[in-house]
């Protein structure tokens, strides 16, 4: 399973794809199936269309935690949330349900989370 | 304290509208983001995990009451009420918008500050000693010579391009506190026997994934002479650098494979193709000079009865007096640095209220001066001793009175995975469950001097190379690892930490550190920190102690 994400330009604040809209929850991400990995790719494409809207939209592997889904690597758990040092501050600090999902999800660091970071750099 | 002119004043200015401009036709689609990317580089902006992050140069780590309170408004105005001090003398502030960003610049350019050259392959900030002009122990004011590199450097046509990014350091004291050995270049102000200013050039050091000590490529280098003799250095960098593979473009590693002796025959050749007229005019030394001009220090007694009868019935005051206040060189004064690591916090960052109280104390008992350290502290450089035990209280009403300097829960880290976009691990809670477990300053005390350095990955911005434990954060198949290293020192006896074995789970470092620390106290002599224990005893007796359950 993918979620497309990427930083909105005008405040760099981590977004998500859904439906054609960026959305700040990674709760409120379209998931994108092995199957329908075309439609993660074509997303992507809709992203690096509206360069005015985000910065380098990217496709991460997700999921199923003891909660829920959840970004596979840590370093994108950290994004959808926001610092560990500072819980008050980013997404974290909304709290509920869909955090607390995130917040339980446990694996994984940075190098498999972007699916295409190898070959990006 | 350098004041800027009325061109400088100009300059800013324009630039900050000039980036005004470019933001507004990034955000018009008139700028791709690879068009836009090194424009706002060269201004310092990054685009980090959750947000934009603003670097703004602390020119030598020198600010005023006045500048750090620009910093406090930025926090509390643009950002969320704090900003992160570096291992570089700089501020960062970590949730900055793109659309408030020449708001930003705006405010910095009217208290003489900016973010030029705190990105880029170009001359970096200049480091230097925060307790330069304080201490007795320096052969000349490290800040002159500073400031001198700083406006040759600043827009320097020629280095603006360089293979990589170029990080000077300048020490006028013996007791190194600004990590001269791992800079690009380190230079130690020092007068000759018949004495003649000069410097001691050393080259190629650094940190990063190929760690290097700087090698002495000229004993004494006339001070009259430092510009062209910088200019040759830089020119046969520039040319030989390898801009190939970025992860051999720094100067240590041409250093390294052509060996010092032949680097610095090849500076000797291209310093001789330029005559004194590309040094600084003697008239432009003494107009630097005069900004610098020695304080009128009071002649005051070099003891304080009130303060020590103070210091006998607060055992706190007492303590921060041992730990966080150093010499002056004249007396009555001392040298007040303040822990940005209190228990809980995370290294480097202050708040706005903490910021304004700094000035504030500045102001009132610091005649006006603060400094930025490379360990992520701040210091007060020139406090009376009749003021240390005020400057003490109103440090402690806003948690800045945590009396720990050069402790074990002083510990450098860098940002990590919690903001940085290159980091595979964090570094802040690591440092925070350290500085937890040795919470009890009695036994700190008892340790002694021991620098914990901690980065988030191998490009080494928390200074783990040299740190007498160094931590560095590692992505082993998906999970957070940490490689510990012992024996390193950025100091005057500065030397490369060496592993310490096989990387550890984040929750099993503070054991791991708990363990070191009982090893070095099992084994330290008389008077040994516990790198002169490391360096005596090896690594073994450590090694036994972290992994003896693993045989």
């Amino acid at each position: 399973m993918k979620v497309v994400t990427a930083n909105r330009l005008i405040d760099g604040e981590v977004v998500f794809w859904r439906a054609g809209q960026w959305v700040e929850r990674f709760a409120e991400a379209d998931v994108f199936a092995a199957e329908d990995a075309e439609r993660g790719d074509e997303a992507v494409q809709a992203g690096k269309d509206q360069p005015t809207l985000v910065v380098d939209p990217y496709l991460i592997d997700i999921a199923d935690g003891p909660s829920g889904p959840a970004p596979v690597s840590y370093r994108e758990r950290i994004r959808a949330l926001g610092p560990t040092n500072e819980p008050d501050h980013g997404k974290q600090a909304e709290g509920g349900a869909a955090i607390a999902a995130l917040q339980a999800a446990t694996g994984a660091a940075r190098s498999t989370g972007r699916v295409d970071l190898i070959r990006r750099k | 304290m350098y004041r800027y002119d009325a061109i400088d004043r100009d300059f800013l200015a324009d630039r900050a509208a000039e980036f005004r401009g470019q933001v507004a036709r990034r955000l018009a689609g008139e700028l791709t983001e690879d068009q836009f990317k090194p424009l706002r580089l060269m201004n310092g902006l990054y685009l980090q995990l959750h947000a934009y992050m603003l670097r703004v140069a602390v020119p030598y780590g020198a600010l005023s009451p006045s500048q750090m309170r620009a910093f406090a408004h930025i926090a509390r105005t643009w950002d969320k009420g704090y900003g992160h001090f570096t291992t570089r003398q700089n501020i960062q502030f970590n949730w900055v918008r793109l659309g408030d960003a020449p708001d930003i610049l705006d405010h910095l350019a009217r208290h003489d500050l900016h973010a030029i050259q705190t990105s880029g392959n170009c001359i970096r900030n200049v480091t230097s000693d925060p307790y330069a002009g304080a201490t007795a122990d320096e052969a000349d004011d490290p800040r002159v010579w500073s400031e001198v590199i700083r406006q040759w450097s600043t827009l320097h046509p020629e280095f603006s391009f360089l293979p990589r990014k170029f990080k000077i350091a300048i020490t006028g004291s013996e007791a190194d506190r600004t990590a001269a050995k791992v800079h690009d270049i380190g230079l130690v102000v020092r007068r000759a026997e018949d004495g003649e200013l000069g410097f001691e050039v050393m080259v190629g050091g650094g940190q990063g994934r190929t760690p290097y000590i700087a090698r002495t490529i000229r004993q004494h280098l006339p001070a009259s002479r430092l510009l062209s003799y910088l200019d040759a250095i830089l020119r046969v960098y520039n040319r030989h650098g390898r801009r190939d593979n970025i992860y051999k473009a720094r100067i240590k590693i041409l250093v390294a494979s052509l060996g010092a002796e032949e680097f610095a025959r090849q500076v000797d050749e291209e310093w001789a193709r330029s005559g004194p007229e590309a040094d600084l005019p003697d008239t432009e030394l003494a107009r630097i000079r005069g900004a610098f001009a020695p304080i009128a220090f009071e002649a005051l007694p070099a003891r304080s009865e009130a303060l020590e009868s103070a210091a006998a019935s607060d055992r706190g005051l007492a303590r921060f007096l041992r730990n966080n206040v150093k010499a002056h060189k004249r007396p009555g004064y001392a040298i007040v640095e303040i822990a940005l690591k209190a228990p809980g916090a995370t290294p480097g960052d202050a708040s706005a209220e903490q910021m304004d109280r700094v000035a504030d104390l500045a102001e009132r008992y610091g005649l006006g001066d603060i400094r930025a350290t490379h360990e992520q502290n701040l210091v007060l450089p020139h406090v009376k001793l009749t003021d240390l035990a005020a400057v003490y209280q109103g440090l402690s009403e806003v948690g800045l009175g945590y009396p720990n300097i050069n402790l074990i829960s002083d510990i450098i880290a860098c940002p990590g995975l919690d903001y940085c976009a290159l980091a595979n691990a964090r570094a802040i809670p690591v440092a925070q469950a350290i500085a937890e477990r040795f919470a009890d300053l009695d036994r700190a005390e008892n340790v002694g001097e021991l620098k914990v350095k901690i980065s988030g990955c191998i490009n080494a911005c928390g200074h783990h190379h040299v740190g007498h434990i160094g931590v560095l954060g590692v992505d082993k198949k998906g999970e957070e690892y940490y490689q510990l290293s012992l024996g390193g020192s950025g100091a005057q006896d500065a030397s490369l930490a060496q592993i310490l074995g096989p990387a550890l789970p984040a929750d099993a470092v503070a054991d791991a550190v708990d363990r070191l620390v009982e090893t070095y106290l099992a084994l330290r002599q008389d008077g040994e920190r516990f790198l002169d224990t490391y360096r005596r005893a090896g690594m073994n007796p450590f090694k036994e102690a972290v992994y003896a359950d693993a045989h």
